[in-house]
């Protein structure tokens, strides 16, 4: 008798949890459909999942040479590869400094480093404008680059994992005679892989994903990048909800793509060090 | 603890030092140029009457007028009122949601990664692609919620983005759903280390599922509670991007939040001084919370 209680609330919670999964992901679901239906199926109700009739229409559209949303795809690609190159050099190099190397000073510059993510970018951004007007960063990918670079609190990350990798490991080789450059590209990054690639890969999708920068230092639209533009893209076209569903799911591949690939990287970062949001 | 280090002599750690600064001096710049020089500058000019349209020896010096200012000021009261509504609605909503999908994820049912995932995936997603869809949804007049609400028998379903009741609650909910993928991960790591050998001792002295839950869970991942609390607090002030992808702070004014009304100070009334004092404000704010939570950690946090 209670042995079948249970096991029937397991059945039920089962299906309480694919239900809510299901809910989680509708509106992709959604999307996704919508993409490939004519403008007076997408409020159909009920809803249909596979669309009748099935057009490719809105994804050839969204090409058409009117928008500019290809540019503003090639623009966050160079963009964010950009963020990453400067990024992995500056925060590794920091981190490593601050872990395995002794210097005056040390302790007490990290800790303002770190103060610094007690500062929500939210209330610095008219100043922040100020100051990249001032240096001609702003409309220009730098605004976006170089800020996004000197980011402390993957240093802090990357600084606990330097400082795990045993001492005597980089002693010794120290010892040996290699110098500490070596030491970093030989012993120190290698065994630092896992650390990287949820760096890279966090990084990634939030220099895709963000809206807030480009918005408020870029203006030049030829310059836009793909968040803000299809913001203006739906503002524009507020009507054609097939050709923003399909500029939508477009602009979700490369990080979903990233994400289904990667997942394990993802989740162990998250997991291990509670990766802020 | 490193051990001090054999005596290679003076030289050596000289060296050591000076490869030190020198890696360090990148970021160092950085850090002056993108994080210490707009903070500094904004303690300046939050006491001007600067403008943004005009130069900096424009200026005047104007003390704490701006602070006072805004006190007496309507749109600031609102803008700070409906910035703290968010908050009371995204922090505990994300953390409640959030604990229960981690527990839901650790009880080990069926096809609990693809669960995961896709609980997940609004995390990794671009948050305007996501917007645009979920207009639709809430569309008031023929959108699936609404005519599912109606087919349902509800006669008067929710105005939802445009209603001004029901904005800031409907805004909170798409940013809840995009962040729980983030928090119930967290949430899962702790419920992992949690020993089952508490839960089968509960068990065998004949404790309920509640109680085990209030007793067990809820204490022992109280020290990931309180840091995705702080995390979830910063998240929820920082709310400019969703709201202004969503409604630009409306209708009229009944979205609009501390971060929304100092863009809006900023780039639409020019007045420069006045949305710094503001901002300088908000991040007080922000401060206050902290160590509010951090003195009070003491008495709710388990950290045996």
């Amino acid at each position: 008798m209670i042995k079948s209680t249970k096991s029937s609330g397991v059945i039920i919670l089962n299906i309480v949890s694919i239900l809510f999964a299901v809910a989680n992901v509708f509106p992709f679901i959604f999307m996704l459909s919508s993409s490939f239906k004519v403008l007076g199926k997408i409020f159909e109700y009920p809803f249909r999942l596979i669309p009748d009739p099935f057009i490719w229409t809105n994804y050839i559209n969204i090409f058409d040479d009117k928008y500019d949303l290809l540019l503003w795809y090639k623009n966050s690609f160079v963009m964010v590869i950009l963020t990453l190159a400067f990024k992995c050099c500056i925060v590794c190099i920091t981190a490593y400094a601050f872990a395995k190397l002794r210097f005056r000073g040390r302790d007490f510059l990290f800790i303002l480093f770190l103060s610094a993510l007690m500062l929500p970018g939210d209330a610095t951004i008219v100043q922040r404008y100020m100051i990249y007007k001032t240096l001609h960063l702003t409309d220009s990918v730098w605004a976006l680059v170089l800020p996004a670079a000197f980011d402390i609190y993957f240093v802090f990350l990357l600084r606990q994992f330097f400082i795990s990798i045993p001492h005597a490991l980089t002693e010794a080789a120290i010892i040996d005679g290699c110098g500490h450059l070596k030491v970093f590209y030989r012993i120190v990054l290698p065994l630092a892989k896992p650390a990287i690639v949820t760096m890279i890969l966090f990084s990634f999708v939030w220099a895709w994903n963000d809206f807030t920068n480009p918005y408020i230092f870029i203006t030049d639209t030829k310059k836009q990048m793909l968040t803000v533009g299809m913001a203006m893209f739906q503002a524009s076209r507020f009507q054609d909800y097939g050709l923003q569903m399909a500029a939508s799911a477009l602009a979700l591949v490369p990080v979903i793509v990233l994400f289904i690939s990667a997942q394990k990287y993802f989740v162990q970062g998250i997991a291990t060090s509670g990766i802020k949001g | 603890m490193r051990k001090p280090k054999k005596n290679t002599g003076w030289s050596l750690a000289r060296q050591e030092e000076m490869l030190g600064y020198t890696l360090i001096l990148p970021f160092v710049v950085g850090f002056l140029v993108f994080q210490l020089a707009p903070f500094a500058s904004s303690l300046v000019i939050s006491l001007t009457d600067l403008s943004f349209i005009s130069n900096l020896e424009a200026a005047n010096f104007i003390g704490l007028d701006n602070f006072i200012h805004m006190f007496s000021d309507d749109k600031f009261i609102g803008a700070l009122w409906r910035t703290f509504y968010y908050v009371a609605l995204f922090v505990p909503g994300v953390i409640t949601v959030g604990l229960l999908c981690a527990m839901l994820i650790n009880a080990r049912l069926l096809m609990r990664n693809t669960i995961r995932t896709a609980i997940f995936m609004p995390y990794v997603s671009n948050f305007v692609a996501i917007a645009v869809v979920w207009a639709i949804l809430f569309d008031v007049r023929d959108g699936p919620i609404n005519s599912l609400l109606r087919a349902l028998g509800v006669s008067n379903p929710p105005l939802w983005l445009i209603g001004e009741h029901t904005v800031i609650p409907s805004i909170v909910l798409i940013v809840v759903w995009q962040n729980i993928g983030f928090f119930m991960l967290v949430f899962l790591a702790a419920l992992q280390n949690v020993p089952s050998e508490l839960y089968e001792a509960a068990t065998m002295d004949g404790a309920g599922r509640m109680r085990k839950f209030w007793r067990i869970t809820v204490p022992l991942v109280s020290p990931t509670t309180f840091l995705l609390t702080i995390t979830a607090v910063i998240t929820a002030f920082q709310n400019f991007g969703p709201i202004q992808v969503l409604t630009k702070g409306g209708p009229g004014q009944a979205s609009t939040t501390l971060s929304i009304n100092i863009y809006q100070e900023t780039f639409l009334q020019y007045r420069m001084g006045y949305s710094t004092a503001q901002a300088i404000v908000m991040f007080a704010i922000i401060l206050c919370i902290t160590i509010i939570q951090w003195r009070g950690q003491k008495k709710f946090v388990n950290y045996s």
